[in-house]
Parts: C-alpha cells; sequence; structure tokens
C-alpha cells in the first residue's frame, strides 16, 4: 500500500469512527473531496511582493480579482465566481471574461479577508492546479506554498516557519518554494538583473536556516514573467514602435518613468498607452523588450516567450512541477494526514487509537516524503555529493521526473528487463556509497534514499 | 556668547556624573564634541537595498560608497571634506568596553578612494571584526560647508551621533511598519529627519506612494518631509552635464534642504538636537528614580519585619516551655527520690530480715565470718542496683526533658551522667562480742548445778543414814551439774544470737542511713547538674534569638532610615530633572512647523 492509499484508508477509517460526530464527518468529507482534486498551491506573501502578478503569469491571463480575500482559480469550461462569505450562504458574483480580463462586479458585497471567492475560468494552466490567492497574513489552507519574497536580505522568516506549526508537516517539511519575487528591482533595472538575482538566489538557498524551510529558492521577474505571459497584440505595436528608434535617442527617454510616460514626449503612441506599459512591464521590462525585438524577437510569440525566458519563469514552472505537481498524490495524502492529525487533536475519540497510530506509521515510513526532503537538500547544497554521483541521485530520487524513464535517465518507457539491466550497474553503486566512510553522514543517509528509491524502481 | 544649548548640554552631564551613569555621559561628552565643531552630521539610515549608499555617491557625485545587488554596509562609511581625495579605514580596540585611556589611538589604514568601502565591508565581513569606519575625504563645495555624511550599516544606527537623519526608502513600496518605527525612535534622539524616497526612476506611482508616505508619516506624528529622488538620475546627469535630468533628478531640492534648512540653520540643528538628547536623558535618569521613589515608599513589610516577628514568638514559647521542663525535672526527681527511698527500705528490711531468720538457726560464734562476708556481699548489692537505677531514672529524666526543650534534636544535651558509685558505706561491719564459754566457767557452772543436787540428794538419803555425800547424791549432783552446764550453753547461744542479729540490724541500719544520705545527695547533685544544663542550653538559645531579633531589629530601623534618606535625596533629584526638563522645553518649543 502506497502513501496516498494508505491516507484514503485512514480517512475512511477515520469516517466509520466520528460517524456520530457531524463536525468531524464535514471536515472529514471535505478533506476526501480534496483528495481527488488537483494540487492546491497557495501563493503566499506580504503586501506587495507581487502575489497578483505572479498569478497572473501562471494563468497565463489577467485574472486578478482585486478584492481583499482568499481567492481559489479553478479550471473549468465556463466563467463564474462564487463567494463563501464566513456565517453566510455563498452568493454567486456576477462576473464575464472580457477580452482575456477578468472582470469582477462585487455589487456592493462586502468581501472581507477571511473570506472565500471560488473562481471557475477556463484556463490550461489550471489543468493539474488549483491556485490560491491568500491575502498577507492568512495562513494558506493548500497543499503546497509558494511563498514570495521581495529580496532575500533581512527577510522575515517568521510566516514561513508558521507553515510547519502542525507537527505532522513540522515533520515533513516539503511544500514550499521560496519565490525572489521581485528580482528585476534587485539589479536597479538594468537589463542583467535576473542575472545576479540567480547569484543571488543561489547564495541565499544555501543559508542553513532558509534551506530547512523550503524546498528551493527561485527567483522570478515577476512583472516581467506577467507580462510575457499575457502579451497583447497592442502593447507589442508599441514597443515595436519605440525599437525603431535608434538607440541614443531611446535611451534618454527611457532613464525614467517619468521620462518614458511623459505626455509630451516625442516618442510614439499616447501617453497613456506608454503608462500602461510601465505599469505591465516596469521600466526594466520594456528597455528588455526593445532589446529583444532590436535583436530580432520581433513576433509576439517570440517576444512573449523570450521575455517568459529571461524572467526566469520556466524555472518556477519547472521548480513547481519537479517539486509539487509531479508528486499531487503524496502531497494530498500530506494533506490528509494533517487533517486527520487536527482531527484526533481537537475531537478526541477513544476509537482513534489505532488510526493515531496508523498516522505515526505513515509519517516514519514514507519514502515519498525522504525523496522530497533529499532534493531539497541536493539542490540547497545540504548534502554535497560529488558532481557526477550529485547529478544521479537528483535523477533517481525523482528531481528530473517521477517515472521509471526519467529516473533513470533514458529516453523511452523502460522494460522490465530493462529497468533490471540499468539498474544492475546503478544499485551496487549505490549501496557502495551508502557505506562510503569517506562521504559525511548526511551524504551516507542521502544514499541510502537513493538505494531505497532504486529498490522502488526494481519492484515497478 | 555661549550658546544656552551648551549651557543645558553641561548641566545635563553634571547630572549624569551626580548619578554615575557614565555610559550615558560617554555619549553626551561625544555628542558635544561633535556639536562643537560646528560641522553638521548626517546620517543616512535605511533598510537594505533602498540605495542608501547610491544616495550618498550622487550627493557627492562620486562612487564613495560601495554599491552591488547583493551588498549590505556593514561599515560606517564617514564622508567629510578634505582638499584632496583620501580615504581611510579605522581600526579601533575590539574591546569596546575598554577605559578610554587604556585604549590605543585608532588605527589608520589608508587606502584608494573608490575602494575604500569595500574593502571596509569585505574585511569586517571577515576576520577584522575590529573595524570601526570607513573614513573619505573628498574636495565638494557641497561638503565644503561643513557637511558630513555619515553611511550607516542596516541595523542599528546610532542617530544620538547625529544632527539630521536622511532614511532612504526606495519607492516601489511605501514605508513599512518595521521603517516607520525606526524612525519614531530615531526622531526621539534626533528630531531632524527627512525621509528620501529612492529610485523614483524605475516606480511608475512614486507620486502615489510619496503622498501615500506623507499621510503615514502624519499619522504616526514624525515630522519628517518626503523627497522624491533618483541616484540613477543623478549620476548620468553629472556625467553628462544634462541639467534638466538633475532636476529630474530631485537631488535639486534635497541639496538645498540640505543646505538651507539643515546646514545654515546648524545652531537650530544644536538646539533641536541638545534639547532631543537632554529630553531623553533626563527620562532615563528619572524613570529609575520614580521607580525607586515608588519603592521606597513602599511600606516594606517584608521578610525583615516578618523575620523579627518570629524571633519574638520564639521567644515567648522558650519561656513557656523553660517552666514546663523545670517542673517536669522537679516532678520527676521528687518521684525518684522517693522510689530510690522506698526500694532501698525495701531491700535492707529485706536482708535484716534474712539475717534474723539466719541467726535463729546458726551459731554466730562459728559461722561470723562466713555471715560477714555474705552481708557485705548483699549490700554491695543493694548499694549497686540501687544507685544503677538512680543513674538509669535520671538518664530518662533527662532525655525526657531534653525532648521537651528542644524537640527534633535528639542529640543535644546526650552527655553521660557520670558519679562515683558510693560503695565505701558497706565496709565496717563490727563483731558483735561474743563471751568465752570455756572449761573454767563450764567447771563453775556445772559445780554450782551440782551443789543443788547433791545437798538435795545427800540431805534426803541422810535421812535414810547414808552419809551427806554418797554414790546417790555424788550421781545426782552430777546429773544436775551437767543439766545445768547444758542449760548455760543454751543460753549463751540465745545471748550471741542476739547480739548478732542485733550487730547485723545496725550495720544494715547504719548503712541504710549513710548509703540514702549518699544517694539522695547523688540525686540533688544530679538534678542540679541537670537543671544547669537545661537551663543554660534554653539560655544560650534566648540569647541567641534576642541576638538575632536585634539585629533584625537593627537592619530594619537601618533601613527605614536609609529609605527615608533615599527618599528625600530622590526627591531632590527628581525636583532637579524637573528644572532640567523646563529647560529642555524652553529650549525647542517643539516648532512642527519649521521642521516639515
Amino acid at each position: 500500500m502506497n502513501l496516498a492509499e494508505t491516507a484514503w484508508a485512514a480517512l475512511n477509517q477515520a469516517l466509520e469512527v466520528y460517524q456520530d460526530n457531524p463536525r468531524a464527518t464535514h471536515w472529514l468529507h471535505r478533506h476526501l473531496a480534496r483528495f481527488s482534486e488537483p494540487l492546491r498551491l497557495a501563493i503566499v506573501g506580504a503586501e506587495g511582493t507581487g502575489k497578483s502578478t505572479l498569478l497572473n503569469a501562471i494563468v497565463g491571463e489577467q485574472v486578478e480579482l482585486g478584492v481583499r480575500a482568499t481567492a481559489e482559480y479553478r479550471a473549468s469550461a465556463t466563467v463564474s465566481a462564487t463567494v463563501y462569505p464566513t456565517g453566510a450562504p455563498p452568493r454567486e458574483l456576477p462576473m464575464a471574461r472580457v477580452d482575456r480580463r477578468l472582470q469582477l462586479d462585487a455589487g456592493g458585497i462586502e468581501v472581507s479577508p477571511a473570506d472565500r471567492v471560488v473562481v471557475n475560468w477556463p484556463s490550461r494552466s489550471l489543468r493539474d492546479l488549483v491556485l490560491i490567492d491568500t491575502p498577507a497574513g492568512q495562513i494558506p489552507d493548500a497543499d503546497a506554498v509558494l511563498h514570495l519574497m521581495p529580496r532575500p536580505q533581512n527577510a522575515d522568516l517568521q510566516p514561513l516557519r508558521t507553515l510547519y506549526d502542525n507537527p505532522v508537516a513540522g515533520a515533513t517539511p516539503i511544500n514550499t518554494l521560496v519565490v525572489l519575487s521581485r528580482a528585476d528591482e534587485i539589479g536597479a533595472g538594468r537589463v542583467d538583473a535576473l542575472i545576479s538575482a540567480r547569484q543571488i538566489a543561489r547564495r541565499h538557498r544555501r543559508e542553513p536556516e532558509l534551506r530547512e524551510l523550503c524546498q528551493d529558492v527561485v527567483p522570478v521577474a515577476g512583472l516581467l514573467a506577467s507580462a510575457g505571459r499575457t502579451l497583447e497584440e497592442p502593447e507589442f505595436e508599441a514597443l515595436a514602435a519605440l525599437a525603431t528608434i535608434p538607440k541614443a535617442d531611446l535611451d534618454s527617454h527611457l532613464l525614467s518613468v517619468d521620462r518614458f510616460a511623459h505626455k509630451e514626449s516625442p516618442l510614439p503612441g499616447s501617453a497613456a498607452l506608454r503608462r500602461q506599459l510601465v505599469q505591465r512591464f516596469g521600466l526594466f521590462g520594456v528597455r528588455l523588450a526593445v532589446m529583444l525585438i532590436r535583436q530580432g524577437s520581433d513576433t509576439v510569440p517570440t517576444l512573449a516567450a523570450q521575455l517568459v525566458q529571461r524572467s526566469g519563469f520556466g524555472e518556477l514552472r519547472d521548480a513547481i512541477g519537479q517539486c509539487f505537481t509531479d508528486r499531487t498524490p503524496v502531497f494530498k495524502a500530506r494533506s490528509a494526514l494533517i487533517a486527520l492529525e487536527v482531527l484526533l487533536r481537537m475531537e478526541p475519540h477513544p476509537g482513534t487509537v489505532g488510526l493515531a497510530a496508523s498516522i505515526d506509521r505513515a509519517l516514519a515510513g514514507a519514502h515519498d516524503f525522504r525523496e522530497l526532503r533529499l532534493l531539497a537538500s541536493l539542490r540547497t547544497g545540504k548534502v554535497t555529493l560529488p558532481e557526477d554521483l550529485a547529478a544521479e541521485a537528483l535523477r533517481l530520487v525523482g528531481g528530473e521526473g517521477t517515472d521509471p524513464a526519467a529516473r533513470l535517465g533514458v529516453e523511452d518507457e523502460p522494460s522490465t528487463s530493462d529497468v533490471q539491466y540499468l539498474l544492475a550497474d546503478i544499485f551496487p553503486r549505490w549501496r557502495g556509497q551508502a557505506e562510503n566512510p569517506a562521504l559525511g553522514a548526511e551524504e551516507r543517509r542521502a544514499a541510502k534514499v537513493v538505494v531505497r528509491s532504486c529498490e522502488a524502481l526494481a519492484q515497478v | 556668547m555661549i550658546p544656552s544649548w551648551l549651557d543645558l548640554l553641561d548641566d545635563t552631564m553634571r547630572v549624569c556624573a551626580q548619578h554615575d551613569r557614565a555610559d550615558l555621559m560617554r555619549r553626551l561628552r561625544e555628542r558635544r564634541d561633535h556639536l562643537l565643531d560646528r560641522k553638521v552630521r548626517i546620517l543616512v539610515v535605511g533598510e537594505p537595498g533602498q540605495g542608501k549608499s547610491q544616495l550618498i555617491n550622487a550627493l557627492v557625485n562620486a562612487p564613495v560608497c560601495a554599491v552591488g545587488d547583493d551588498l549590505t554596509t556593514r561599515v560606517p562609511a564617514v564622508i567629510e571634506h578634505s582638499e584632496t581625495p583620501t580615504a581611510s579605514i579605522i581600526l579601533g580596540p575590539d574591546d569596546a568596553g575598554r577605559l578610554a585611556i587604556e585604549a590605543s589611538a585608532p588605527e589608520r589604514i589608508g587606502v584608494p578612494v573608490e575602494s575604500a568601502t569595500a574593502q571596509a565591508n569585505r574585511e569586517a565581513a571577515g576576520p577584522r571584526g575590529d573595524i570601526l569606519r570607513a573614513q573619505i575625504g573628498l574636495p565638494r563645495e557641497l561638503l565644503a560647508t561643513g557637511l558630513v555624511l555619515i553611511d550607516t550599516p542596516a541595523e542599528a544606527p546610532d542617530a544620538i551621533l547625529a544632527d539630521a537623519v536622511v532614511l532612504a526608502s526606495d519607492a516601489t513600496c511605501e514605508l513599512t511598519a518595521a521603517e516607520i518605527a525606526l524612525l519614531g525612535r530615531i526622531t526621539r534622539l534626533c528630531p531632524t529627519v527627512l525621509v528620501a524616497l529612492t529610485k523614483i526612476d524605475l516606480a511608475p506611482d512614486w507620486r502615489q506612494i510619496a503622498e501615500r508616505n506623507r499621510t503615514h508619516l502624519a499619522k504616526s506624528g514624525v515630522p519628517a518631509a518626503v523627497v522624491p529622488v533618483s541616484a540613477t538620475l543623478r549620476l548620468i546627469a553629472a556625467r553628462t552635464g544634462d541639467r534638466d535630468l538633475n532636476a529630474e533628478s530631485g537631488f535639486g531640492e534635497l541639496v538645498h534642504r540640505l543646505r538651507h534648512d539643515w546646514l545654515e540653520q546648524a545652531e537650530l540643528l544644536s538646539r533641536r538636537s541638545v534639547a532631543a538628547l537632554a529630553g531623553i536623558t533626563v527620562e532615563q535618569l528619572s524613570t529609575p528614580l520614580h521607580k525607586e521613589f515608588a519603592a521606597t515608599q513602599q511600606t516594606d513589610a517584608g521578610e525583615a519585619v516578618a523575620k523579627w516577628h518570629a524571633a519574638g514568638k520564639r521567644l515567648e514559647a522558650l519561656q513557656i516551655t523553660s517552666t514546663r521542663w523545670q517542673t517536669l525535672l522537679n516532678d520527676e526527681v521528687a518521684d525518684l527520690m522517693a522510689d530510690l527511698e522506698f526500694d532501698l527500705r525495701d531491700r535492707t528490711r529485706r536482708i535484716i530480715r534474712e539475717v534474723d531468720e539466719y541467726f535463729d538457726a546458726a551459731d554466730p560464734a562459728r559461722t561470723w565470718e562466713e555471715f560477714e562476708d555474705w552481708l557485705l556481699e548483699q549490700l554491695t548489692a543493694v548499694a549497686e542496683t540501687n544507685f544503677g537505677w538512680q543513674l538509669e531514672r535520671f538518664e530518662w529524666i533527662a532525655a525526657k526533658v531534653a525532648r521537651q526543650i528542644a524537640p527534633g534534636r535528639p542529640d543535644v544535651l546526650r552527655e553521660a551522667l557520670s558519679p562515683d558509685t558510693p560503695l565505701e558505706h558497706v565496709d565496717g561491719l563490727r563483731k558483735p562480742t561474743v563471751e568465752k564459754f570455756g572449761i573454767s566457767q563450764k567447771l563453775f557452772i556445772g559445780m554450782r548445778g551440782s551443789y543443788g543436787g547433791l545437798l538435795m540428794f545427800g540431805l534426803a538419803t541422810s535421812l535414810a543414814g547414808l552419809p551427806l555425800i554418797n554414790p546417790i547424791s555424788l550421781g545426782a549432783g552430777a546429773a544436775f551439774g551437767a543439766k545445768s552446764v547444758f542449760e548455760e550453753r543454751g543460753h549463751r547461744l540465745k545471748r550471741r544470737q542476739a547480739a548478732g542479729k542485733t550487730a547485723a540490724q545496725r550495720h544494715v541500719d547504719d548503712f541504710f542511713l549513710s548509703y540514702g544520705k549518699e544517694s539522695r545527695d547523688t540525686a540533688r547533685l544530679l538534678h542540679r547538674a541537670l537543671r544547669d544544663r537545661f537551663s543554660g542550653f534554653s539560655q544560650r538559645e534566648r540569647a541567641e534569638i534576642s541576638e538575632s531579633a536585634k539585629a533584625i531589629k537593627q537592619v530594619i530601623d537601618d533601613d527605614v532610615t536609609r529609605r527615608t534618606k533615599r527618599a528625600h535625596e530622590i526627591k531632590n533629584a527628581i525636583t532637579e530633572l524637573g528644572v532640567l526638563r523646563q529647560r529642555v522645553r524652553a529650549l525647542a518649543p517643539i516648532p512642527r512647523g519649521l521642521i516639515a
């Protein structure tokens, strides 16, 4: 029985135990329903860290709600929004999708930060995710978390720690990615800002305090990513027009936002459009886009692709995939175990002794959690293996995809005999590493996890 | 003319000295030196990455402070005027607690101007933790007027040493709660503050942000103006000589403010700064004083008084115990004496009875030696038993009284009683005088007895014609003689026995008398010894307790005196501080409008 099945069985068992307790059964039913949903990914961060911008970038459309409430974005064929106020019946909000943009009519309804708004939105990006936009200060109710930090120096890690307050969550700190969300500002808007942001991220992900709390630190130029993902024809045309102006002339207008969006500026296009450009792209984005168009990315798709690539968004999406969505069942199981732990603590019941034991067993025995923790350790440099070994370890524990082919580094789905053949080489090597006295204790432990992953592969 | 603020500062320092606050003194003295050198020190503070260093670079148009995407200022950099560009790193003793006289003069290391701060930061991050600051001199018009710019590390800027403070905050975000709190702290030490809204070249909405910041500041009561600037634009403008761009950078206004509002009004700044400093010092001095005063006012009954009461109670208890044990001791000893006497009498009587029985049969003349030994033995046994019993009973009494006097301390008063055993009274049994019943006496008594018989039977037989002395009368004479001797012997034995009994009785009586006396004496002695011992103990105890009670009382009295005296002193000090505070108010009537 794998972890997800164990958790599912435990939830059902709890349902039997608590069948006379309506509150508990409601709670359990909610979590059973969530089990089959896509991964719930929350975007959290302090005020002004670019949560909405990143949300737009991930969805690929401008879906920002514009109300201070916990907003859930789910994939659906039709567009609709429902508000769930605390202590009042849910209400449908009139809304429409106009010109790839969300238009919500709150219609005089007071929405407080504690309320929940569910937005159904047709988008391919929401296929395997439920995105949750969490207002600052609210604890997200999610399987995994993107924690946004504008800059890594002197960052307040307390909100990050509160994510692991629950004992089960604390035992498995595997569901957070730290995003340096305003990477473009770190370099004061220079075109190479993202390169230095990457260096900073690399340095900070090695900080012992931070690396215990997250799977990885990823820099993203949020504005650039969202602009690239939602680039529109008029914006492209305006940028293309700017690119035709000689560089020396244009540069003096790109010195500051004021100059660029000035009413009497000789630049093409209206001041309002330029203002919109600078709002959407940032001065850094405008400079970069103009440079890219000059260098030949002169269609909407190529420019969009270049912008997205330069924003570091691709890395973020890969990280979300590798760390979270590839392993949705693991996170579902983890959330279910947390929910069960909370239930057992809040509503003690004599029949739950076996349940508590099975939660403990699942936590102690789950190889998936150890794999994820090892991935984080490999990425953040807590475990330092020789380079080729590190790469292989990362691959074998599922850092590049969790299917056997990705783990073994082969193109096609390998047959059982292929797997046996490949493992015949890998197995002894890692067994040896697990007992290699030249390695540190942390590294030997890592090698043991790799061996365990190999065993799991052999059993498929 | 001596400016009024200097007077106030000196008075504040004097008060600090009176209150033994060398820490405050040191800062004030440092500040005094700064104020007197006619320079205006401007501290640039802010959270990391807000462009503090770049702001300074733009102000002096030179890349003197190291800037970088991931660089944080670790060491303060002091930028002031000099004829030629110079730079040095000042090293200080790493032990800040050492006395100034012990500290070696700060060491200076000359470094190139461009890399001074970078090098200082690098070294401070590394093994050299003792870098005090980087000192940079530049030939600039702005600095020549006496302006000194200080770039500070993000954490804990020492605002007390500044005449004015510039907070750098970038225009992409509003002022955070932490920044506003920092400003609040700073304004208490240095009331002249300005917020430089940096990086306005990058932020599309900097005007709204500036407006919101002004609202925030007004709401939190921080009298600081917000000046939007762009260091990037200013540096480009300086490079290209573009006046328009320089105007756009907002530095015109910043420099104007530095020069006209601050530099030319150095006197006002000094006054304000001294007022704030003196105010805060007075506050720091008076808070503990008020607390202490409140403490002195509390009639702190507390531990000492409780102890004192406890001591009194113990004395009383001791008094009661003392009478109680004395009664107990007397009663017990009286009982004991009665018991002892009875025991002695009983035992001696038993001996006499035995003696009587013995001499009813035995002849003292024959068995006297044997009897003497036996009697001695008996009497010795009586004396020993009686005495042993007495000792035992005394031990027991001692233990009983000790339990009462010092309960729970069984080891106290545990000396053994050891008087001598009075056995000498047993000696000297005199042998009764026993008449000898010799042959001649026997003969004489026989003769006397036989005379009657002879005569009687002689006369009778003479009637029968027999001579007076004939065989019959001779026979009767012999028989009568023999009977007389026999009877005499019996009488003599009786007499001897009676004499033996009397002698033994007298001896036992003597023994009873003298041993009884001795025993009573011993009992009295022991009684006295016990009484002395116990009363000595309880006297010691009482002395101890009353001594400690006296000491406690003394402490309480002293404390009250001290408290009253201290309260008086504190009152005086508070009054003095109050005067000082009024002077502070008079010096700075809080010209809010002027600052903002």
